[in-house]
């Protein structure tokens, strides 16, 4: 740029026919107030153009000067120039109007706060800002860090654009579901890749389907959950196809790159940080069910109507009827008939409330601490930190413990030669409720349908078991959850070492030569434990029954506990070489080339044992010796996986710059992976992509639009791709052992899947194009982007006709398009030395169109074709009849349920082809909220600090489980209040095969047996669209002055109050703890959390 | 700029080095390619267990089902032939499973050319799996197929025939007739390649030459083939033709899979909730001389409540599909369709001499040597009945033969099979239909 200018002083004949004057003045660093040598002063090309009518004048020209040894400088311009500019690299460019006065100027330049040497780092590269041709956005931690948070996955929740995090689950260590741009893909993860300090990290993907017990149940080891988010410097998310396609087939999701904490140059720092935090206890009365009054009121209408006949003989009111003979009686003459011990009983029951919520939830106080140290001169630098998070969950029995120690240190061996290392090392322990038996061990679950008039324990102290908790007519296994809670245990132990050793050499300023090595090692220990006196045990000795002939039986489960064991071992390491070529040439041409290779091998073993007859005192198990076991996978006691996966890619990078104006990126990358049962033409994907960046505030018609700060253009393209292992043009097999006769047991091997040649790769096209604006000295910074992607040939699983040998087989059977737009404000709203506010503002938009899509000829839903990817389908009704039952539309009208099904007595709606059922839904909304974003603010006043952040989804259509069922009301179970309006409004009423009513029997047949699509729970009645604005975080923080401190030698003392989750505006999400989870009947209400905490730094 | 060189061979190294370090095979996984490999292939086709044998003795008449047994909603509309509207919970007849074992015996004959390793091993495998492909489409033709009627044959429809892998192909269903001469001819190519005359004990439950040919005697019996049947069975009975003596006291059940007799012990005949959970109807109760029938305690064990229970069970050692006694049964049978029932009475007397004390034999002599051709017939399907009692016989007995009227009482209600009743033909499992719409 220097030279340039000198250049363009040597053109001064153009100007020789006006009328000239003389500037002069002196240039000083504002910071330094030393003078600035080598500034450039100018005017911009612009002017001249217009102002010079001269015929052959070439646009563009500019007259300048640059500052001399002591800052001053002297030009001549013309007559008519009444401003100038001020430029020098890494401050501000100054705009000086000319007055009265041309001499004498005194320029103060400011420093560029942000722009100086803002560096993004890819994990593959650092790329300076202005040369960056992607969209990408970059957070400090320190600016979202929460307290009792302790993943940073959630701290991200609302801070960036297009970045869509839902909390589905309020159990400690439960993960975030995070969707970076929408899904493209319809079977696989949606998880994107988190990559540490260069390193992707392993771990298991998050489920997709947080309505799954499941999913929310199990136990499970995350990729970024043993990192301390106090480590974490700062994160960078990578959001097109130019900025991941450097990552491979993986990065298909989207790239979240951490960038941890190194140590700073200079004295030796240590800080401190402690916080307590108290996590509420859930609010029991949102969940909107029956207290005991309402429950037995409920129970005695049951009884009174003798249509209702499913389970009369559960509830606690009936089980009194009966034991005082009087249910028929109660049935035919009423309460006031029965004989008054019944009816005393009865009342009694009114009376008797178990507030589960009390039972089952808790408030719990917390803690977490961390410790750092770091420093550094100019051949070393160092960071060590320890953090302890400890966190019970509002669940009891529910809680994490984490404990980390992180190490970094790097060297500068010669000066071409600099090494890094880096340790991070953790131990999480995450406890919870045992899970498998079946739903009633979840305690969100058990609380909604445990009767409020339920005794935990009797008046000796002994458990109450749940009398209706029966699991056949015949067999009750005596459930009470305080027992169960007592007798089981589940634990997740995670270990895990991630260590890094990096090497730079630098041949010259133009050549880098790096190698760096990854290793993760991770060791999951998780025990499940049931003792012998514990519903689990009892449950699991029924798979044990056997016939000994005559009608009875026994069972072969050993006496004692079983204790499960899933011992998993995984080791990756990642290597990766690159060789970065920077060069600039006649000043305004600059090249970056980096050519790599990466190589990166996966194991995992994982050891599943099962101990029957465990005894907690010997610890030790007995063995099954029953023949009748060895068939039965429940009782395998050992079972070993093994898994290895190799990738070797090669990738480089080219990017191009011209006069800093122009960028022109592009990128290639070749996967590999391991071969086996691979189709040869698929052994190595080609990835790339091509992106352009048009600064445009460096062009010179911008000098003179004063508002504008900075403007930026970005266009990119690029294609990435996925081929799934799982399929072959072979036919693999997977070795077995069977015995087909006695005496001789060979080894088989089982086709694993269908062979196909016909199997292409899935390929996302992406293009983004986007716009950086700073307006207003970048008090105002917008940036916007627009993307469009397509997934075409996702592969999928097609049911085929089962001669063919198989009943699915993976096909490419979809294509899906996202687009969407991003927009992210940040303002500094007021900047005083006192008082500062600013705020940052986001909001995405995506929506996913399934283009095309293969049906599925046993598929009781529509197809998703035209729709989006979570695209909810309903029944929709149109209220009830006089008795009820609900109504339906068709061709404008309304109709009974026996018409919209086609029900005729002796075919029970059998007749219904699978299309006829796929034609009773309508499309009734999208799953993914419609605008999603959040909307921060600090405030700084003096000493004080207050930070806001919200976060909210719009527009998002849930489907919820249906508060009851009409023909299947078990008067043993409480329900939400919902059921009491059973037969109003919208709410169908409960219906018996004998209730009045035209065709009452034919509807009560269809939905109580016949409905195999279980088209009860898809009626739109359920369905719900809900939007909410969450306030995350409410922080307030008092720093101590510091005149105090440095008598102490404290360079800082913070204290701070923070309020997490603590309100939410909405819809109402009645029957739910969290608008998140709405529908969810399983998980874990979200913790609200209050925290005092400090931090201190020597 | 010599640095550069350096980095640069290192790039091609690695590039080099490249195919072997993505060459994991997993551990467990491979494609098969040699003998032994596509021996384990074909022996996990042998193992999937098929229970159309148990299924079709739920719908034929040698078993009462209570109400009250354990397990009644699996089997009870089988049990009272409610095709109609059954309980989703009922059984499935085995379609799928079959289908399975059909892929695996088509990759085995595919393939038959490019498998690595000794030629006899390859050739016997192979015969192997073209028996075993054509005893899957015997199976299948006869649950789900009207039985084979040389006049309506090739009109009446089968079940579909594959015979080759092909992911985009139809399946029509085939005409009975095309199925048989598939089975006809996979059987004649099995005889042209298999080795081994009898298999070892423990691996019996593989075909040899005696097994095919006891396969291809009942394809005839079943195609009312006699004479043609006669001639594969005395084949059959030039390699074994020892019949398990129940005079000599033997802990080992002439159905098992290492009595003499024992040919192929492939298929489950009974399972747990068979055994335990069903009795004995009186139909075949009655059927035995209790006293002179040797048969009778050995087949089965009497409760205290007077019911009995099958001997013949789950465990795997009764597996049964072909034995010597079928041979001599099928012959009599035969020989009196053919009217020499001179012939065919020898044959059956002589056969029913190991069967019955030497008192009820002479009874039974006397019995036999009464009837004239029509009664004998009948006789010998009724000697088939004792014989193979609980073995999946059966019910394909009834069907292929006089198609008789069947009453059946459950839960005090009486349901009736009608003479040459539709139902005969088992309909079509719900999810072979909803994924092949030719069905």
């Amino acid at each position: 740029m220097k030279k340039l200018i000198y250049l363009l002083i040597f053109i001064p004949s153009l100007l020789i026919a006006q009328k000239q004057k003389v500037i002069s003045g002196k240039v000083i660093d504002g910071a330094t107030q030393m003078p600035i040598v080598g500034a450039s002063v100018y005017i911009s090309s612009a002017i001249i153009g217009n102002k010079t009518k001269i015929e052959g004048v070439i646009e563009g020209a500019m007259l300048g000067s640059t500052t001399d040894f002591d800052g001053e400088f002297s030009l001549k311009v013309s007559d008519d120039i009444n401003f100038f500019l001020v430029s020098y690299i890494g401050f501000e460019t100054e705009k000086i109007a000319i007055t009265e006065h041309n001499t004498g100027f005194v320029i103060v330049l400011k420093e560029k706060a942000e722009m100086l040497d803002e560096i993004v780092l890819t994990g593959y590269q650092k790329i300076e800002k202005r040369k960056m041709t992607s969209s990408y956005a970059k957070v400090k931690v320190a600016e979202i860090q929460q307290a009792g948070v302790s993943n940073v996955d959630q701290m991200l929740t609302g801070q960036i654009a297009g970045v869509v995090i839902q909390s589905t689950n309020g159990a400690p260590g439960a993960p975030a579901k995070i969707a970076i741009r929408g899904t493209s893909t319809l079977n696989g993860s949606s998880d994107p890749l988190w990559v540490l300090d260069g390193i992707p990290l392993e771990g298991s993907d998050v489920p997709k389907d947080f309505s799954d017990k499941d999913n929310i149940d199990n136990l499970q080891s995350y990729a970024i959950a043993g990192l301390n988010p106090d480590d974490i410097e700062s994160i960078t998310v990578l959001k097109d196809a130019s900025a991941t396609s450097i990552y491979g087939a993986r990065a298909a999701n989207g790239v979240i790159v951490i960038t941890s904490k190194r140590g700073k140059k200079g004295a030796m720092r240590i800080n401190f940080n402690a916080t307590s935090f108290v996590t509420q206890k859930p609010d029991f009365s949102k969940l909107n069910l029956m207290n005991s009054s309402e429950k037995v009121d409920f129970e005695l209408m049951l009884a009174s109507r003798s249509d209702l006949t499913y389970q009369q003989d559960r509830g606690q009111v009936a089980r009194i009827l009966n034991a005082y003979n009087q249910y028929n009686n109660f049935r035919d003459n009423g309460f006031s008939s029965i004989s008054s011990e019944a009816q005393d009983a009865i009342n009694n029951l009114k009376n008797t409330n178990t507030n589960w919520g009390d039972q089952l939830y808790q408030m719990a106080l917390n803690q977490q601490y961390s410790f750092s140290l770091s420093g550094g001169n100019d051949k070393n630098d160092y960071y060590f930190s320890a953090g302890l998070f400890d966190e019970k969950g509002t669940t009891k029995g529910t809680g994490q413990k984490r404990y980390t120690i992180t190490l970094k240190n790097n060297f500068s061996i010669t000066d071409k030669l600099t090494a890094g290392v880096s340790l991070f090392g953790n131990q999480n322990t995450t406890d919870s409720y045992i899970t498998g038996a079946d739903a009633y061990t979840n305690p969100s679950y058990y609380s909604r349908n445990a009767n409020p008039y339920l005794q935990v324990k009797d008046e000796n102290g002994n458990f109450v078991y749940d009398p209706d908790l029966i699991e056949r007519s015949d067999l009750n296994l005596d459930y009470n959850i305080l027992e169960e809670r007592q007798n089981t245990d589940y634990q997740l132990i995670s270990n895990s070492i991630k260590s890094i050793f990096d090497v730079n050499y630098k041949f010259n300023n133009e050549l880098l030569f790096n190698t760096q090595l990854g290793l993760q090692l991770d060791f999951n220990k998780t025990e499940k434990f049931g003792d012998i006196n514990s519903y689990y045990t009892r449950k699991y000795k029924q798979k044990s029954k056997y016939s000994t002939g005559n009608g009875n039986y026994d069972y072969f489960l050993p006496e004692g506990g079983i204790i499960q064991n899933w011992n998993t071992n995984a080791f990756q390491y990642n290597w990766k070489t690159t060789v970065n070529y920077n060069t600039k040439f006649n000043q305004i041409h600059e090249l970056d080339v980096m050519l790599g290779t990466e190589f990166r091998r996966n194991q995992q073993t994982e050891i599943h044992t099962k101990g029957f007859g465990f005894n907690s005192k010997t610890l030790t198990t007995i063995p099954i010796t029953d023949e009748r076991a060895l068939e039965n996978a429940a009782f395998e006691t050992y079972k070993k996986n093994f898994n290895e996966n190799a990738y070797a890619s090669f990738f480089g990078t080219a990017s191009y710059t011209f006069d800093k104006k122009y960028t022109f990126f592009s990128s290639l990358r070749y996967d590999g992976s391991n071969l086996f049962g691979v189709d040869p033409k698929f052994r190595y994907l080609p990835l790339w992509s091509l992106a352009g960046s048009w600064n445009v505030f460096r062009e010179d018609f911008m000098y003179d639009v004063d508002i504008v700060t900075d403007l930026k253009l970005r266009a990119s393209y690029g294609v990435q791709g996925n081929i799934d292992k799982s399929t072959s043009p072979f036919v693999i097999g997977e070795y077995y052992s069977e015995s087909i006769l006695p005496g001789l047991t060979e080894e088989v091997i089982r086709a694993l899947t269908a062979p196909n040649g016909k199997l292409r790769w899935e390929k996302t096209v992406s293009s983004n194009i986007g716009l950086d604006l700073g307006l207003l000295k970048n008090k105002i910074y917008i940036s916007g982007d627009y993307y469009y992607r397509k997934s075409t040939d996702l592969i999928g699983l097609k049911s085929v006709p089962l001669e063919s040998g198989f009943n699915f087989i993976n096909t490419n059977w979809a294509t899906v398009s996202n687009r969407g737009f991003e927009l992210a404000i940040n303002t500094r709203n007021i900047t005083t030395p006192d008082f500062k506010w600013t705020s940052s503002f986001n909001i995405s938009h995506n929506k996913s169109i399934v283009d095309e899509i293969e049906i599925r000829e046993e598929d009781f839903k529509p197809s998703l074709k035209g729709y989006s990817v979570n695209a909810i389908f309903a029944i929709k009704t149109a209220g009830l009849d006089s008795e009820g039952l609900p109504l339906f539309w068709r061709d404008g009208k309304k109709i009974s349920a026996v018409d919209f099904y086609n029900l005729d007595n002796g075919t029970d709606g059998s007749q219904l082809s699978r299309e006829d059922h796929r034609n009773l839904y309508s499309y009734v909304g999208d799953g993914t909220p419609k605008f999603s974003g959040g909307f921060n603010n600090k405030f700084n006043y003096k000493q004080f600090y207050l930070g806001i952040s919200t976060n909210f989804n719009l527009k998002q259509t849930v489907k919820s489980t249906p508060s009851y069922h009409l023909s299947l009301v078990e008067p043993g179970k409480n329900y939400s209040s919902e059921i009491l309006n059973a037969g109003t409004g919208k709410f169908p009423a409960l219906i018996g095969p004998t209730t009045p009513g035209f065709d009452t029997d034919l509807v009560y047949s269809w939905y109580n047996s016949f409905d195999d699509g279980k088209t009860y729970n898809d009626l739109d009645i359920w369905v719900k669209e809900i939007s909410y604005i969450r306030i995350s975080s409410i922080k307030l923080g008092y720093e101590l002055p510091r005149e105090y401190l440095e008598k102490l030698k404290i360079s800082s003392l913070n204290f701070n109050i923070e309020g997490r989750n603590l309100l939410v505006f909405g819809t109402d999400y009645k029957g739910f703890f969290d608008p998140e989870s709405y529908g969810s009947i399983y998980s874990q209400p979200i913790p609200k959390i209050i925290s005092l905490g400090f931090n201190l730094s020597f | 700029m010599k640095n550069i060189k350096y980095i640069y061979l290192i790039l091609i190294l690695n590039f080099i080095a490249c195919d072997d370090y993505l060459d994991i095979e997993p551990v467990g996984q491979v494609i098969p390619k040699t003998v032994e490999e596509y021996r384990s292939f074909l022996t996990s086709a042998y193992a999937s267990p098929i229970k159309h044998k148990v299924l079709t003795t739920y719908r034929a008449d040698e078993i009462n089902l209570d109400k009250n047994a354990e397990g009644v909603s699996y089997y009870k509309d089988i049990f009272i032939w409610n095709d109609l509207n059954p309980s989703p919970l009922t059984s499935s007849f085995p379609y799928a499973i079959m289908y399975r074992n059909i892929f695996y015996t088509n990759h085995v004959i595919e393939n038959s050319k490019t498998i690595i390793g000794n030629q006899t091993a390859i050739n016997q495998l192979v015969g192997e799996a073209y028996a075993l492909r054509a005893l899957h489409y015997f199976q299948l033709v006869n649950m789900y197929g009207k039985p084979y009627n040389k006049t309506t044959a090739s009109t009446d429809l089968g079940v579909p025939i594959t015979t080759k892998y092909d992911s985009d192909k139809e399946y029509p269903l085939q005409t009975i007739e095309k199925v048989y001469a598939q089975i006809l001819s996979d059987i004649e190519n099995a005889e042209g390649l298999l080795t081994i005359e009898q298999q070892a004990l423990g691996y019996n439950y593989r075909f040899s030459k005696i097994a095919v040919k006891a396969f291809k005697s009942r394809v005839y019996l079943y195609q009312q083939e006699w004479q043609k049947s006669i001639d594969v069975a005395n084949e059959a009975l030039t390699i074994n033709s020892v019949i398990q003596n129940l005079n000599v006291a033997s802990s080992i059940m002439p159905s098992e899979y290492n009595s003499v007799e024992s040919i192929l012990a492939l298929e489950t005949i009974a399972d747990f909730d068979l055994v335990n959970h069903t009795t004995i109807s009186t139909g075949l109760i009655n059927s035995y001389n209790q006293v002179e029938d040797l048969r009778f305690p050995v087949y089965f064990s009497k409760n205290t409540n007077g019911t009995f229970n099958s001997n013949k069970g789950s465990d795997t050692k009764y597996k049964s599909s072909y034995r010597t006694s079928e041979l001599y049964l099928t012959i009599a049978e035969s020989l009196a369709e053919l009217n020499k029932t001179e012939m065919a009475k020898q044959q059956l007397l002589e056969f029913a001499k190991y069967r019955y004390t030497p008192a009820g034999w002479e009874l039974y002599k006397t019995k036999v040597n009464l009837l004239d051709t029509n009664n004998l017939v009948t006789e010998i399907l009724e000697e088939r009945r004792r014989e193979f009692a609980i073995e999946g016989h059966r019910w394909y007995d009834l069907k292929r033969t006089t198609q008789p009227k069947l009453t059946k009482v459950f839960n005090g209600t009486l349901y009736t099979l009608e003479k040459n009743d539709a139902r005969y033909v088992i309909p079509f499992p719900n999810d072979a239909i909803i994924n092949n719409p030719n069905l």
